[in-house]
């Protein structure tokens, strides 16, 4: 089996552009997550919190008169591709064929997509616009970050609800083993939009000032997987390993919050043993609490279960303060990653991904 | 990766040409069309009136509590996963067999649009207290894969791919993957994917929509027509169907799946960036151009894509691709989006089985840019030990599957 590591990493978020930024504020314990304001959504009872991006410029990776095109999350994707391609100091110019884009989204085209519906019905079919079209399909983020880069490996986007960064790391997992690519820059990447946040606030599933909930965020995170020889044969540095993975699935609605301690915790034990890590290796541990009460406490039951036995590590819960969506799945892995390149003694850092409908995926990075 | 190999042991399908594997098959064979009006909206304001749509819904098995709350994609998916999952002889007492080691992997996109559509008007129209959030719930487009293991309570890896055209092909490369890397020994894989006002309407901004049926490979092509299915594989290690004594329908040989990094819409039109994903399949398949006998193309009917698609196969498959027959599905069951792949994945399966190639229909005038043997009209007895695939998409993202004889 071919040894994977990380040889960079990108992060636009809702607490900054970059990844330094963004680690920095959560170390200081910032939040993004604020009202959505009645200005922007109406007056309705009980308004709900998002962690946004806001006002956003993808200078200097991209000229804004080019991006003016483009939807926000193809924006933020061209950004934290660009970044994380230059962070791992990878040359594209004879490499294309052997570099691929992986990401999740949850929410990617969402904005082009209610725009186009409103052109159809508010004007007419007609007079729907062909340059909004394109930007319907969840897949143009990493589409359009190809493109840009001209990345000509393998192209894959994966819609899931909040593990779907952590299913792009898994599918270019396989990848990367095959022989398909040596490189493959993986993640998620999401769009916050009005219509869908009122519709879920209306749903009851937002966090607001009475109810327990999670935020919705938007933005783009994505880590340089690289195969240990490409790594070595070019010299870079790398930041960790990632040694191991687990994806299951608890057969329950698509909508359901819901988590079993037992089935949590028999995935994070199989993301270890696949990564052939104990317990007592592992020090941090980025959670997947998102402030849903019940998950977040089956999944404090599941890490107390595997980790019981052994000193407890350090359990990050980065979602509290940057929101929710599979690209803050993607920002655990870029942050755990980052974690290891600056303090190897670490051992092993566990990124735990719960979604609705009872989606699980763990992964394990080391030390390199 | 090790040396597990993959095998096809169910095949389910829904489509225009009917509810099940047996009616779509025969309709594919007899070069029946699927192609009508469309009933499913008011399609007066656009320019093509057209589409492939299922005639009628299955009764997918499920008790009407949930029957309520599934969306249109989700009904065909779940009745082509039961058709599927019966034809595997699977016991799916989950007693006996671990259902962490069965996955599901679908291709979508659409998924339960046609509601959330309905809701954004009524939102537009009646503003919020007219308009019923309940009818987003099925948007995402990982509904219809999450329902399939809530119904047959499967915990295996789950996945859902939208990368638009090319959805469900990929899919099947990542179902494989799973078995090959001792992931799952079952997957659950192709995809379901739903007729929308979006799509229909985007593809006729794009002046990409025939007006008339479409008409793949003909020189007076003028676009495509959208369709509705889904196509369900069951897909198992080898050595597991061969012990519990499984009727193996076909092997998965391999996938090549790569980026044109090229254009949101249009195609590479030289066809390298396509032979490069052919090349990647044979490659990943170990197979040699002259092994191939037949290729299910994407053929979708644009003016673009069946010239481009021509040269992918000429430059791939060299003098090989003057012996063969290369076939499009879509002009029988239209574009079918993220579950085109499935359902001409199901359809080549079955070419391999029978040794019939289902025609191209609607073609009349040939291209001289398109000039490879594309079966017109009437399907054609021809013995395939291995086929391929093809699937295009929006954004460039390329997938090409390989089937051959069990």
């Amino acid at each position: 089996m071919r040894e994977i590591l990380v040889t960079g990493a990108a992060a636009v978020t809702a607490l900054g552009r970059d990844l330094e930024t963004t680690a920095a504020r959560l170390a200081a314990g910032e939040s993004a997550v604020a009202e959505v304001p009645a200005s922007e959504a109406g007056e309705r009872k009980g308004p709900a919190y998002a962690a946004r991006i806001g006002s956003f410029t993808t200078e200097p990776e991209m000229p804004r008169a080019k991006a003016r095109r483009l939807d926000r999350a193809s924006q933020y994707a061209v950004v934290a591709v660009t970044r994380c391609v230059a962070e791992a100091g990878w040359t594209m110019a004879g490499n294309e064929e052997e570099t691929g884009i992986l990401l999740g989204t949850g929410s990617a085209g969402a904005g082009p997509l209610v725009d186009f519906e409103r052109q159809m019905a508010v004007e007419s079919p007609e007079t729907a616009s062909p340059f909004l079209f394109p930007y319907t399909v969840s897949n143009a983020p990493a589409s359009v970050a190809a493109i840009e880069l001209k990345i000509k490996g393998p192209n894959v986007t994966i819609t899931q609800k909040d593990p779907a960064g952590l299913n792009a790391l898994f599918y270019a997992r396989f990848l990367l083993e095959d022989g398909r690519a040596r490189a493959i820059v993986a993640g998620a990447v999401d769009e916050w939009n009005l219509t869908y946040h009122l519709s879920y606030e209306r749903l009851g599933v937002l966090a607001t000032a009475t109810r327990a909930g999670y935020a919705m965020t938007e933005g783009c995170s994505v880590v340089f997987l690289e195969t240990a020889e490409s790594a070595r044969a070019r010299g870079a540095l790398p930041w960790a390993r990632l040694a191991g993975a687990a994806s299951s699935g608890s057969p329950v609605s698509p909508q359901a919050r819901r988590a079993r301690p037992g089935d949590v915790a028999a995935t994070l034990r199989a993301a270890l043993g696949d990564a052939g890590v104990e317990p007592a290796a592992v020090g941090l541990v980025h959670a997947s609490a998102n402030g849903v009460p019940w998950v977040d406490a089956a999944e404090a039951a599941a890490l107390a279960d595997v980790f019981g036995t052994s000193p407890l590590p350090r359990v990050e819960r980065v979602k509290l303060l940057a929101g929710e969506n599979p690209c803050s799945g993607a920002l655990q892995l870029a942050l755990a990653a980052r974690a290891l390149r600056d303090d190897p003694s670490l051992g092993a850092v566990v990124v735990n991904s719960l979604g609705a409908g009872g989606n699980q995926i763990a992964a394990v990075f080391t030390a390199p | 990766m090790s040396e597990r190999t993959v095998v096809v042991t169910g095949l389910g399908a829904v489509s225009s040409l009917g509810n099940d594997l047996a009616s779509t098959w025969a309709g594919l064979v007899a070069g029946r069309s699927g192609i009508g009006p469309i009933t499913l909206f008011d399609a007066s304001g656009f320019r093509t009136k057209l589409a492939a749509e299922v005639p009628q819904l299955p009764d997918c098995g499920v008790p009407s509590r949930l029957r309520r709350r599934l969306s249109r994609t989700d009904v065909i998916g779940l009745a082509a996963a039961r058709e599927a999952l019966a034809d595997s002889g699977l016991d799916l007492d989950l007693d006996r067999e671990d259902p962490g080691r069965i996955g599901v992997v679908l291709g979508g996109g659409v998924s339960g649009l046609l509601d959330s559509e309905g809701y954004f008007r009524d939102l537009l129209a009646k503003g919020p207290r007219g308009a019923r959030p309940t009818r987003i719930l099925n948007h995402p487009p990982d509904q219809t894969t999450d329902r399939i293991a809530e119904v047959w309570g499967f915990r295996g890896p789950r996945a859902t791919i939208t990368t638009a055209c090319s959805s469900s092909s990929t899919s099947l490369g990542y179902a494989a993957d799973l078995i090959r890397a001792g992931m799952a020994d079952v997957v659950v894989t192709g995809g379901a994917d739903s007729f929308a006002r979006l799509t229909h309407g985007g593809f006729n901004a794009l002046r990409a929509c025939d007006p008339e049926p479409c008409r793949p490979f003909d020189r007076n092509r003028k676009g495509l027509t959208i369709g509705e299915a889904s196509g369900i594989l069951v897909f198992e290690e080898e050595g597991r169907a061969r012990r519990r004594g499984a009727t193996i329908r076909a092997r998965f040989l391999g996938y090549g799946i790569t980026s044109d990094a090229h254009h949101m819409t249009q195609p590479e039109p030289s066809g390298e960036a396509g032979a490069r994903t052919i090349r990647a399949c044979l490659r990943s398949a170990r197979l040699n151009p002259g092994d191939v006998d037949y290729v299910n193309a994407h053929g979708t009917a644009t003016v673009q894509n069946d010239p481009a698609e021509t040269l992918s196969i000429k430059l791939a498959l060299g003098e090989r691709a003057r012996q063969i027959c290369v076939s499009s599905n879509k002009s029988m069951l239209g574009h079918c989006l993220c579950s085109a792949g499935a359902i001409e994945a199901v359809a080549t399966v079955r070419t391999i089985e029978t040794g019939v190639v289902p025609p191209t229909i609607h073609y009349v005038e040939p291209d001289p840019e398109c000039d490879l043997d594309v079966v017109p009209n009437t399907a054609r007895e021809h013995p395939v030990r291995v086929a391929l695939s093809n699937s295009f998409a929006f954004g460039g993202n390329s997938t090409v599957v390989a089937f051959g004889r069990a």
